[in-house]
C-alpha cells in the first residue's frame, strides 16, 4: 500500500507537472506524428507500398524509435537531473519516501506517456489505413518493456553521467541518435548494409523495432520474434536492475542536506 | 522529544562531531548556532536519518532515528527546494501523500497549512511565481503538512528582507504555541535572541556552551559593553585594565566589559585625559558570547591566562 501510494504520488507529480509545460507537451505529440508522418509517406514511395502498409510499418519503428526513446529514455534522464539540479530530491530524502517508489513512479508515470504516445501514432496510422495486424497482449508486452529498459537506461544516465539540463542534450545526441539509425526507426533496417546489420543485432532498438514490427505489421507471433522478444526481456531486466544501482549509489553519494 | 548522547561522526581523518551531547524538550525553541563548519547541517543528516553517527546514540521522540523516526520530523532546509511549476497547494498535497495521509486528511492539512503561512489566497499559484518570502513560508507549510513532532529550520530567513523576517518569526512563534518542539539554525543572533527558549553553541563539533539566553549572558564577566573610540588605544586599555575592564577586539572597534553597570560619568572619569572621540554603551549581547566562544583567537592581543573562560559549558 505504501509503495503503490508514493508510486502514485510520484508520477502523479511528474504527470502534473508535464501538463504544465503545455509547449512541451505539444511538442512530444508533433514530433512522433511528424516522423510518422515522414517515415510512412517515404516508405510508401520508396518501397511502392500502400499507404496503408507503409504506415503499418512506420507506425512501430516510429513509435518504439522516435517517440518512447525521446519520451521515456529522455524524459526520465531530465526527471532526474531536473530533481537533482533543483535540489528537490534532498526534501525526497528527508521524507519517507522509499527509492523503489521513486523509481517506479517514474517508470509510471512515463508509462503513461508512453502509452499516450502509442494511441496516438497508432491512431493517425490508422487513420492513414494501416492495421493491427497481430496480438495486443504482446504489443503491448513489448512497448511496456521497451518503455521500461528506456526508463532503466535514463536512470543510469541521469544519476552517473548529467548533472545539468545541458548535459541531457549531449547525452541524448551522442547515445541515442546513432543508436535510432541503427535500430531501424527512421530507416528500414532491410537497407542496412551486412556489417551494418551485424553490428544492429546488439542494438536493442532494433530487436524492439522488429519484435513490434512483427507483431503489429506481419501479426507473427511470441514464436516468430522470440529471439527479439527474449533480447528485449533480458535487456529491460538489466536496464532496470543498472538503473537501480545507479540510483542507488547516487542516493549514498548525494544523500546530505 | 531530541536525544542526542555522545555523538561522533568524522570525515575520513577529520572529525566533524566529538562527543555530542543535546537535550531539545517538547514544546521547546531550541537554537544551534556555529560558525561553517562547527557540525551543525552533520547533525541535522543524522537527526534525519541521511547520515550514520560513527557512534551515539540520537533519538527523536524516545525512538531511536531511523525510517520510521522521519516522519516525526519536519524539515525546513536552507533552500527552499519546492517543485517551481506546481502550485503551493499541489506540492503541500504531493508531500502529503508521501506521509501517508488519507484524501481527506490531506484535503484538511493542505488547506490548514496554507492558512498558517497565510497563503491561502495563492493556493493556486505556482511556486515559481511566488515571492522569496513567501517561498519560504511554502517551505515550511511543507515540513508542517504531515504534522510532525518536531521541526528542524535551517536558517529559515537568510536571504530575506525584514518584513520577511517578521512574518516568518511570527510563524515560528505560532509553532511553539501549538507545542511543536524546534530546532532552529540560524547564523542571525538576533533571530535566536529573539525566539529561542535554549541556545547550543557547536565549535569544531563540540558543544561549547548551552543555555538560555540569562544564562550564557551570565557566563562571560560582564554587565554591559563599551564601546570606545580613541587615538590612544594602548593608554585606553591600560586604564581600563586598572579598572576592571576586560578589552575586547569587534571587528576594528575597541571594547570593554564592564563587571557591573555603571553610569555614563563614572565611565569617562576611568579615561580621563584620554581624547574619546566616541563611547557606546551595549548590553551584553549574544554576539559578544558568541564571538568569545567561536572566536576566542580575535582577542589574543588581549590574553592573559587567567581570563580564558574554563569550561563553557553553562
Amino acid at each position: 500500500m505504501k509503495y503503490w501510494r508514493e508510486t502514485l504520488a510520484v508520477a502523479q507529480r511528474i504527470l502534473t507537472e508535464l501538463g504544465r509545460r503545455r509547449r512541451s507537451l505539444i511538442f512530444w505529440a508533433i514530433f512522433p506524428v511528424s516522423v510518422l508522418l515522414l517515415n510512412g509517406y517515404i516508405l510508401a514511395e520508396r518501397a511502392q507500398l500502400s499507404t496503408g502498409d507503409a504506415f503499418e510499418r512506420a507506425a512501430p519503428a516510429t513509435l518504439v524509435g522516435a517517440a518512447l526513446f525521446f519520451s521515456c529514455l529522455g524524459g526520465s534522464v531530465a526527471t532526474v537531473v531536473s530533481e537533482r539540479e533543483q535540489h528537490t530530491l534532498k526534501r525526497l530524502f528527508i521524507s519517507p519516501l522509499s527509492g523503489t517508489s521513486y523509481f517506479l513512479g517514474i517508470f509510471l508515470a512515463h508509462s503513461c506517456i508512453g502509452i499516450g504516445q502509442s494511441l496516438l501514432v497508432y491512431a493517425i496510422a490508422a487513420l492513414l489505413g494501416a492495421e493491427f495486424n497481430g496480438s495486443w497482449g504482446l504489443a503491448i508486452a513489448i512497448i511496456l518493456l521497451s518503455i521500461a529498459a528506456y526508463v532503466g537506461v535514463g536512470f543510469i544516465l541521469g544519476t552517473q553521467f548529467a548533472r545539468r539540463t545541458e548535459d541531457v542534450n549531449a547525452l541524448v545526441a551522442t547515445f541515442g541518435v546513432p543508436l535510432l539509425i541503427l535500430g531501424g526507426a527512421f530507416l528500414p533496417p532491410e537497407l542496412f548494409p551486412e556489417t551494418l546489420l551485424e553490428i544492429a543485432e546488439f542494438n536493442p532498438i532494433y530487436h524492439m523495432n522488429l519484435a513490434l514490427t512483427g507483431v503489429s505489421a506481419i501479426g507473427d507471433g511470441i514464436s516468430k520474434i522470440s529471439s527479439h522478444f527474449w533480447f528485449l526481456v533480458i535487456f529491460a531486466v538489466l536496464m532496470v536492475a543498472g538503473g537501480w544501482l545507479a540510483y542507488r549509489r547516487m542516493v549514498w553519494r548525494e544523500r546530505r542536506l | 522529544m531530541l536525544q542526542i548522547q555522545h555523538l561522533n561522526k568524522r570525515y575520513g581523518d577529520r572529525p566533524v562531531l566529538q562527543d555530542l551531547n543535546l537535550s531539545i524538550h517538547a514544546g521547546e525553541i531550541y537554537g544551534l548556532l556555529g560558525p561553517n563548519g562547527a557540525g551543525k547541517t552533520t547533525t541535522i543528516n543524522i537527526i534525519c536519518n541521511l547520515l550514520q553517527a560513527d557512534s551515539g546514540v540520537v533519538k527523536v521522540g524516545g525512538r531511536t532515528v531511523s525510517e520510521v523516526t522521519k516522519k516525526l520530523i519536519g524539515v525546513a532546509p536552507q533552500e527552499n527546494l519546492l517543485y517551481r511549476s506546481l502550485t503551493c497547494a499541489e506540492n503541500l498535497n504531493f508531500f502529503a501523500q508521501i506521509y501517508g495521509l488519507s484524501r481527506t486528511q490531506r484535503r484538511q492539512q493542505v488547506q490548514d497549512c496554507l492558512e498558517a503561512v497565510n497563503l491561502s489566497d495563492r493556493a493556486n499559484s505556482p511556486a515559481e511565481t511566488l515571492s522569496g518570502g513567501m517561498q519560504r513560508r511554502l517551505s515550511m507549510a511543507i515540513a508542517l503538512v504531515h504534522q510532525p513532532k518536531l521541526v528542524i529550520l535551517d536558517e529559515p530567513t537568510t536571504g530575506l528582507d525584514i518584513e520577511a523576517r517578521y512574518e516568518i518569526w511570527e510563524l515560528i512563534r505560532q509553532l511553539k504555541g501549538q507545542g511543536i518542539t524546534v530546532l532552529l539554525t540560524t547564523h542571525l543572533l538576533d533571530e535566536a535572541e529573539r525566539l529561542c527558549q535554549r541556545i547550543g553553541i557547536l565549535k569544531g563539533g563540540q558543544l561549547m556552551a548551552e543555555g538560555t539566553l540569562e544564562e550564557l549572558q551570565q557566563s562571560i564577566p560582564a554587565k554591559e559593553v563599551v564601546v570606545v573610540q580613541t587615538v590612544q588605544e594602548e593608554e585606553a586599555i591600560a586604564r581600563a585594565r586598572e579598572s576592571g575592564f576586560t578589552p575586547r577586539r569587534y571587528g576594528s572597534d575597541l571594547a570593554f566589559w564592564l563587571p557591573e553597570s555603571l553610569e555614563l560619568k563614572e565611565i569617562l572619569d576611568r579615561f580621563a585625559g584620554i581624547p574619546l572621540e566616541s563611547v557606546s554603551r551595549y548590553p551584553v549581547k549574544l554576539e559578544h558570547i558568541y564571538l568569545e566562544i567561536t572566536q576566542p583567537e580575535r582577542n589574543q592581543e588581549f590574553f592573559i591566562p587567567e581570563e580564558i573562560p574554563d569550561p563553557w559549558v553553562v
